[in-house]
């Protein structure tokens, strides 16, 4: 009988959680990088891995990636053991400002790998202003996104349509796809904060970027301005119009199906579309962008688009070997790490000139010369600051606008009562105000 | 060691860490989020006590909680009423062997044999706008000019009554039959000599000898109504809208979405307490002088 008193003992000595089993000591530095992994993957980050522990010996990288990755972050970030460096989509400003993040500036501030500049000079400018607090930087993005109209050159070609300049050559060309019996737009309804993008290059198409950036620094009166109600109203047009009947109810990949299958002409999205449909686009298909036309009479600059810096990696303060996690971050952001990042996975990394030289598909080349032509970048940072506003008021507030549910009016005055209580709670973390970036 | 003290012992070994085990992963955790909807923390930096904070908060008219109670209310009645005026029509039906009875009740069961959010995804199927959709191009075949968009945010959770009824009404057929086939014949017989119609034997004779039964239904169905969550996550791709929010997937999106793991945890308390508070009063309501038979 006494035997059995042993059984759960065994049973628990054996289990996962009571493992004896530690790290083999004398290994040199081995590095942890979780990743998320979405649409573009892990290989090339494993394959950046493995080119760095061949050119740092004493180092070896455990890279692993989850698509929950975060799930998998959050106890060991408590457990104040997390992983080196990581890239997820925790709110960045959260653990930035509960002090969990290690500054980069160092880093930043040091030779980049293949370049007589320094790394910080090796990125797009104004790309990691979104990542600074008390004058330090926490976060470095891998990726750089840009809101674009995409089409299908061939289907434009074969009905005579032309990417449209400005807001009435947009709207002309939607009154034409539907004589042609065709929707005009395709439109992810599931989420509406797909329009939110757009709403806000429309914004700026009409203000100066002193107001816009105003907006994203929280003055009061920002969402009842009457150009911003401008904005509100050409969205809901947009939307009443020449969203494909149904679009409200559809999801990202139902709707970009319909796009890809011809039923809509036009689909507002971010650089990611090409790779989220890329199993579904049929032979034949050209993928094109233009970018959110200007809107006639308005006084915002021609040339800004709308673009920012994803994927983001960031090291823990926690981490074992937060400096060597830096240094692997620069080498993974590197000019040569860069072209090899565009040509593999078809986007746009931050580093300055990663495409240049290098052979591209026609779908990144249509959004490089967007990129090529404009005279600043512009992003909002309200959403992902303020989890509160973006997850509820702006979300209902966006599908109620674009249903025709609410008046664009009512849409400012609700955001703006939304905005106030973000503005007067003092438990919400507040940057401060940025102003317009220097170019 | 006696006897007595080694079954003892016995009995500690096989029954310690299965409890040891539930205390460690369904107790404390349990306990804990008591403790953390008195705190203000976002699951990352350092906890800050707040006391009844975060409840003054869901309770004040600024909250999405009250309209996700009404939400829950909606889909705990609406369906409710049918499935429960279905169920009973149904089992009635069957237990009288109408033509293909059992064919009817494996039928009706089936939809139980399905994981919810297949049920769901089946669902937004049948409602998609595009070509897929069954009721769309049922419509469109009918002269419907345009989709209507049916999982759209506001009409949502009407979207999701017929879903619930299709869902549901088979489980509780069975279980209404099952209660309705212990009642003894003797009693229709008799019920009959007397010239009962079937509306009266029904009244009369089904209805009070299941009311255990039918008292247990209707405590499933609120429970299932309060504490509804999948399909809504769903066919909202996983980001409801204050439209459509219950209370669970509200609790979810707080805590793993807006980080705010006491204002979460505090609506996990609240909708304890409710569907605790719900079925104390479906058991006092629905109390009746039971008859033994």
């Amino acid at each position: 009988m006494k035997r059995f008193v042993w059984v759960p003992v065994l049973i628990l000595l054996l289990s996962p959680g009571c493992s004896l089993q530690q790290e083999q000591p004398g290994a040199g530095i081995v590095l942890e990088v979780a990743v998320f992994e979405g649409g573009y993957g892990i290989e090339w980050h494993k394959s950046v891995a493995r080119r760095y522990e061949q050119q740092h010996p004493g180092i070896r990288i455990n890279l692993w990636g989850d698509p929950r990755v975060d799930e998998k972050l959050k106890p060991r970030i408590l457990r104040r053991s997390p992983p080196d460096l990581t890239s997820c989509t925790l709110p960045v400003w959260k653990l930035i400002v509960a002090g969990k993040l290690y500054p980069l500036d160092e880093a930043l501030d040091s030779r980049a790998y293949g370049q007589d500049i320094t790394w910080r000079q090796s990125l797009v400018p104004g790309i990691l202003d979104d990542f600074r607090y008390g004058g330090k930087t926490y976060a470095v993005p891998s990726n750089q996104g840009a809101w674009v109209c995409w089409y299908d050159a061939r289907q434009f070609r074969r009905h005579g349509w032309k990417p449209p300049r400005t807001w009435r050559e947009f709207t002309a060309l939607s009154e034409q796809v539907k004589a042609a019996g065709v929707a005009p737009l395709a439109f992810q309804g599931k989420y509406p904060t797909y329009a939110w993008a757009t709403l806000l290059s429309l914004y700026q198409r009409l203000v100066p970027l002193e107001r816009w950036y105003a907006m994203q620094d929280l003055q009061p009166g920002a969402f009842t301005d009457p150009d911003f109600i401008q904005a509100a109203r050409l969205l809901q047009e947009m939307a009443t119009r020449y969203y494909q009947p149904g679009a409200l109810a559809m999801t990202h990949t139902e709707s970009q199906m319909e796009w890809v299958n011809g039923r809509a002409a036009m689909v507002f999205c971010g650089l990611w579309l090409k790779n989220e449909m890329k199993n579904a686009i049929p032979a034949g298909f050209e993928m094109a962008c233009f970018p959110v036309p200007i809107v006639e009479g308005g006084k915002g600059n021609p040339r800004a688009v709308y673009s920012w810096g994803a994927e983001t990696f960031f090291v823990f303060a926690d981490a074992k070997h937060p400096k060597e996690a830096a240094d692997f971050l620069k080498f993974m952001l590197s000019l040569s790490s860069a072209h090899d990042y565009v040509q593999r996975l078809d986007t746009l990394s931050p580093v300055k000139d990663c495409v240049k030289g290098v052979r591209i598909s026609p779908e990144l080349q249509s959004a490089v010369d967007v990129l090529d032509q404009r005279s600043c970048l512009f992003s909002d940072r309200l959403a992902d600051l303020y989890l509160e506003f973006s997850r509820t008021a702006l979300q209902q507030s966006l599908a109620d606008l674009m249903s025709g549910k609410m008046t664009p009016e009512a849409f400012g005055a609700r955001l703006e009562a939304a905005i106030e209580d973000v503005r007067r709670n003092p438990e919400i973390y507040k940057p401060p105000a940025r102003g317009v970036p220097t170019p | 060691m006696t006897k007595q003290r080694q079954q003892r012992l016995f009995i500690l070994t096989f029954l310690g860490p299965p409890l040891a085990l539930y205390a460690l992963f369904v107790l404390l955790p349990a306990v804990n989020a008591f403790r953390y909807s008195l705190l203000r923390w976002d699951g990352l930096g350092a906890p800050e006590w707040v006391g009844l904070g975060n409840f003054r908060k869901l309770l004040s008219g600024s909250s999405d909680f009250l309209s996700a109670i009404g939400h829950n209310l909606f889909l705990t009645f609406v369906p409710g009423v049918l499935i429960l005026v279905l169920a009973l029509f149904f089992a009635y039906m069957v237990h009288q062997r109408i033509w293909g009875a059992r064919l009817f009740r494996v039928a009706f069961f089936f939809p139980n044999v399905i994981s919810s959010v297949a049920i769901a995804l089946l669902w937004v199927l049948i409602y998609s706008t595009t070509d897929v959709g069954l009721l769309n191009n049922l419509l469109k075949a009918l002269g419907q000019k345009e989709p209507i968009a049916f999982t759209e945010s506001s009409r949502l959770l009407w979207a999701i009554v017929p879903m619930s009824v299709w869902t549901a009404t088979g489980f509780f057929m069975v279980l209404f039959l099952a209660a309705m086939e212990n009642i003894p014949e003797t009693y229709y017989e008799a019920a009959k000599l007397d010239g009962a119609t079937s509306g009266r034997q029904f009244w009369h004779i089904t209805l009070p000898l299941m009311w255990d039964v039918l008292t247990i239904g209707i405590i499933f169905l609120v429970v299932g109504g309060l504490k509804f969550f999948d399909a809504i996550w769903v066919m909202e791709n996983g980001r409801p809208s204050p439209a459509t929010h219950t209370m669970s997937t509200l609790m979810y999106s707080k805590v793993f979405e807006q980080y705010d793991v006491g204002h979460g945890t505090a609506i996990a308390v609240l909708l304890f307490l409710l569907v605790l508070a719900a079925t104390l009063v479906s058991l006092r309501l629905l109390r009746r002088e039971r008859i033994e038979y």
